[in-house]
């Protein structure tokens, strides 16, 4: 081509030596094609975010005294809440403001971080696998307008965040009334620890072909994240010498910049030179690979099954051992870590407000109050792992997975109930990790082996009331499965009485219809066996219920 | 054809009557009937959204019917489904697998949930469909995906294979490779319910061929009785062009230019028509069986149809009982009464 004429699309030819400026051509298109496609997500983000820190920021202030603050101050001194909360700048002279930036907003970063991952993977690689990123990458656009376009969107979100959470924080009634600055530089923190993640999910797109993978190993280093920093945390409450830890961490940089204590805004510089650096190894990377190829190679399989896999139940198996699999790593790391604090959280007892020794037992018997605390707080995340489990036994047959299996010699009832029978024993396993993890993580820091068993056996109980949920989901799925999102309103609602139920002093008549409050916090209470074996029948009768109603049902079908 | 009719005594593989099935407002199946005897290759066509896969289904027990009666295999489909399902392999038209398994554990699994499976089958037919079983399912195509639940069920012992429209995504040389096993497959005794939207497909194949439209069976019967039905398109190319064809009887919409001829001949006159070409030296000849919506189009009026086309399409007085006998219970709608 001798005579480069001008395009009115602004697209260069070939042969140009503005080499990026074709690469990144449909950009604004693009861009204007995913906000249209995403009218309803981005709002729903942003203002989902935004409304959940104005009810962090108005809540906290409303529900606190002078009192206990000062308790709460205590408490977050504790390394457990270090791990769970923050480093605790300007704990010692605590106010609500500085409660709500040293503690809660993590949770709002984690949510940032969350919808940058989730938005540049749809954005991205979802258009790739699904195929759409071919018919679209066939027009004018260049190699990397599509990752451009998804980027510039993610930092638009968290923009947004960041100003919208920073306003609230300004315009709340938290006393004494926040300054500008400090409330600004609250949002920005939790705006610029998402925009760190987007330059994580930027890299991780690229390196598998499938979306799931990419998100997951972004998932994967957000988890390390919390972790890494956690860790730091828990060692500067302690004065320890990891608190460099902090430091690895996005999560921690939007921490360091204490907003209502020190102030700083160069923490968020790191935040933002990663976001850069991610964009920078992604275009790299996405330039060193075919459309829908994966950086990292998709391994052969086996062209045999396994001798095993030759039943509905092993069958259930195969597909649930995957998340099995994660999340008993997840159960014991978090064991060992939660039994760990045991030892701190006897010697702290003394500091701690009078409401939080109440929930754990008082004072005397603090230890096993605490992890029998524990032992709750586990059977909640199985509870969640048991209703995941059953949404994707409906992904099956949602997915028309479930057809051709239910074609051959393979009865409803056993299709659900292998399925149902895999997943309670996966909840009775998980709690035995999680009681395993915790009892060797008690007894290193205690080193009295008499609380292994007890604390073992005080989770293992808590299954009943994973079962009960299990046969609520199933009941609902057999019956009428578009209504299988309702069994998590009855996990909110028995989680909200189970975790500050007593703080809030509820009646003891409320409190006894979570399905956590009647199987006892051993160690610290006496098993209730007669409520073990009342869950675990109100369960079967629901798993039940459930099969025969699905047993008389059309199936979903494509 | 003689060969493929029921045998005396013995109940059919499928028998199926006056079968209803509503989603809410929408009627998927209105008063259906289908006989397919044991042993025969039945071909089931219609044009897309007619009903094939939600009839497919109810012989399944997947779905449940709202009136009428299904045996199948003298068995009934929702309450006996276990028990007929060791008997019989199904696949669909959009085959999808898990994600994280490989093609070949597809394979056997499947097989072994229906009762076994034949290694040395399963190897043979993973060589001629040509597929590499060691991919996850996930990175599978569609024609390869088909080619999983294809290998499976022609791996089982069954007596009865229910596919329902299982060449979608092939390529044309896979077809073939699929159309030797279902031959194999007969030879050895077993009863195939094939259905499809293009004719051509199941012609190759069908002792007997049902046509589903709107949710009810409009014709059934061996491929001779439904002669009627098929009307050749010719494209002949003679140094004379054949006008003097159009007046012959059974021929319709002839088109003459240059040494080019194209016209449509009814079934039953092709033989004649066809020795009359051969006395006028040509060159060049083409005939394209029609296509299942021609043949809809043209006998129903579908889609575009009003009762004057139809009318004026009509192939004659014979075809015109004909279908209307064949159409027996199943009464076609209004366009069969417009006619």
């Amino acid at each position: 081509m001798t005579t480069a004429t001008e395009r009115p699309g602004g697209a260069a030819p070939p042969e140009s030596t503005s080499h990026q400026r074709g690469a990144l051509t449909g950009t604004g298109t693009l861009l204007r094609f995913m906000v249209r496609r995403d009218r309803v997500r981005l709002p729903a983000w942003v203002l989902g975010l935004t409304v959940l820190w104005a009810y962090f920021a108005n809540a906290i202030g409303a529900v606190m005294d002078a009192e206990s603050l000062a308790g709460m101050a205590t408490m977050a001194a504790n390394p457990v809440m270090a791990l769970i909360g923050g480093p605790g700048y300007g704990f010692d002279d605590i106010t609500v403001a500085r409660l709500v930036a040293g503690f809660y907003a993590l949770y709002l970063m984690l949510g940032a971080a969350f919808m940058s991952i989730t938005t540049v993977s749809r954005h991205t690689r979802v258009e790739e696998q699904t195929g759409r990123a071919e018919l679209v990458r066939a027009n004018v656009l260049g190699r990397h307008a599509q990752l451009t376009a998804a980027l510039i969107m993610a930092t638009v979100m968290n923009l947004l965040v960041a100003g919208l959470t920073g306003l609230v924080t300004l315009g709340s009634t938290i006393e004494p009334p926040p300054e500008a600055g400090p409330s600004l530089l609250m949002g920005a923190g939790i705006g610029a620890a998402g925009l760190a993640f987007a330059g994580v999910a930027a890299i991780t797109t690229q390196l598998s072909a499938f979306s799931r993978a990419g998100s997951g190993i972004a998932g994967a280093v957000l988890g390390a994240a919390f972790v890494v920093r956690g860790i730091g945390d828990m060692s500067t409450t302690q004065n320890g010498g990891l608190g460099w830890l902090s430091w690895l961490s996005p999560l921690g940089w939007s921490q360091q910049t204490a907003p209502f204590t020190l102030d700083r805004w160069w923490p968020l510089l790191l935040s933002v030179a990663l976001a850069v650096a991610g964009a920078a190894v992604g275009y790299a990377l996405q330039t060193r690979r075919d459309l829908a190829a994966g950086v990292l190679p998709d391994r052969l399989g086996s062209a045999r099954a396994a001798t095993w896999l030759r039943s509905t139940l092993a069958l259930a198996y195969r597909l649930q051992r995957p998340s099995l699999v994660g999340w008993s790593m997840a159960m014991v790391l978090a064991g060992v870590t939660f039994g760990a604090f045991a030892q701190p959280m006897q010697e702290g007892a003394a500091d701690m407000p009078e409401e939080i020794v109440t929930v754990m037992g008082g004072a005397e018997g603090i230890l096993e109050g605490y992890l029998g605390f524990m032992g709750i707080y586990f059977a909640l995340i199985v509870a969640v792992y048991v209703v995941l489990s059953v949404q994707s036994l409906r992904g099956e047959e949602q997915g028309v997975r479930a057809e051709p299996v239910l074609a051959t010699a393979v009865s409803r009832s056993s299709w659900l109930g292998s399925w149902t029978a895999v997943t309670a024993a996966g909840a009775l396993w998980l709690l035995l990790l999680a009681g395993l993890g915790q009892g060797v993580g008690a007894v290193l820091g205690t080193g009295d082996w008499g609380l292994f068993g007890p604390v073992v056996l005080g989770n293992a109980v808590h299954v009943a009331a994973a079962w009960l949920f299990l046969g609520l989901a199933v009941a609902l799925y057999g019956l009428a499965p578009r209504l299988l999102g309702l069994v998590w309103i009855v996990f909110v609602y028995g989680t909200v009485l189970s975790l500050f139920g007593e703080m809030l002093e509820f009646d003891r008549a409320v409190l006894d219809t979570s399905p956590f409050q009647h199987v006892g916090q051993h160690p610290a209470d006496e098993i209730s066996w007669g409520a073990v074996g009342i869950l675990t029948a109100v369960g079967a009768l629901l798993v039940g219920a459930g099969a025969a109603g699905f047993r008389r049902r059309d199936l979903v079908t494509a | 054809m003689s060969s493929t009719g029921p045998a005396k005594g013995e109940s059919p593989a499928i028998d199926i009557s006056g079968v209803t099935k509503n989603y809410g407002k929408v009627t998927a199946l209105d008063g259906l009937d289908l006989e397919v005897a044991r042993g025969e290759v039945h071909g089931f066509l219609g044009p897309n959204g007619a009903g094939k896969s939600t009839t497919m289904r109810i012989l399944l027990g997947i779905l449940r019917h709202d009136a009428g009666t299904v045996r199948m295999l003298g068995g009934d489909p929702w309450s006996d489904a276990v028990a007929l399902h060791r008997r019989l392999a199904y696949v669909p038209g959009d085959v999808e697998l898990w994600p994280n398994l490989t093609g070949g554990e597809a394979i056997d699994l499947f097989a072994r949930l229906r009762g076994g499976v034949d290694a040395a089958k399963r190897d043979e037919l993973v060589e001629r469909f040509d597929l590499d079983p060691r991919k996850k399912g996930r990175t599978y195509s569609k024609g390869n995906r088909q080619k999983v639940a294809l290998i499976s069920a022609l791996a089982s012992d069954v007596d009865l294979l229910l596919l329902d429209e299982p060449t979608a995504g092939l390529d044309p040389l896979m077809e073939v490779v699929f159309q030797e096993c279902v031959r194999e497959a007969k030879e050895a005794g077993v009863t195939v319910l094939l259905s499809s939207h293009i004719l051509a497909q199941v012609e190759i194949l069908a002792d007997r061929i049902s046509i589903i439209r709107k949710g009810t069976v409009v014709e059934s019967g061996t491929l001779q009785d439904l002669r009627h039905l098929s009307r050749t398109t010719v494209t002949a190319l003679t140094d004379k062009p054949l006008t003097e064809l159009a007046r012959r009887q059974g021929v319709h919409d002839l088109h003459a230019e240059g040494q080019q001829t194209r016209f449509e001949v009814d079934a039953e006159y092709l033989p004649t028509i066809m020795r009359d070409l051969a006395s006028h030296d040509v060159q060049a000849l083409t005939a394209t069986p029609p296509t299942l919506e021609q043949l809809l189009l043209r006998h129903y009026g579908d889609e575009l149809g009003g009762a004057g086309s139809n009318g004026s399409h009509d192939g004659g007085s014979a075809s015109n009982g004909s279908r209307k006998r064949r159409a027996g219970k199943a009464r076609a709608g209004r366009n069969e009464v417009a006619s």
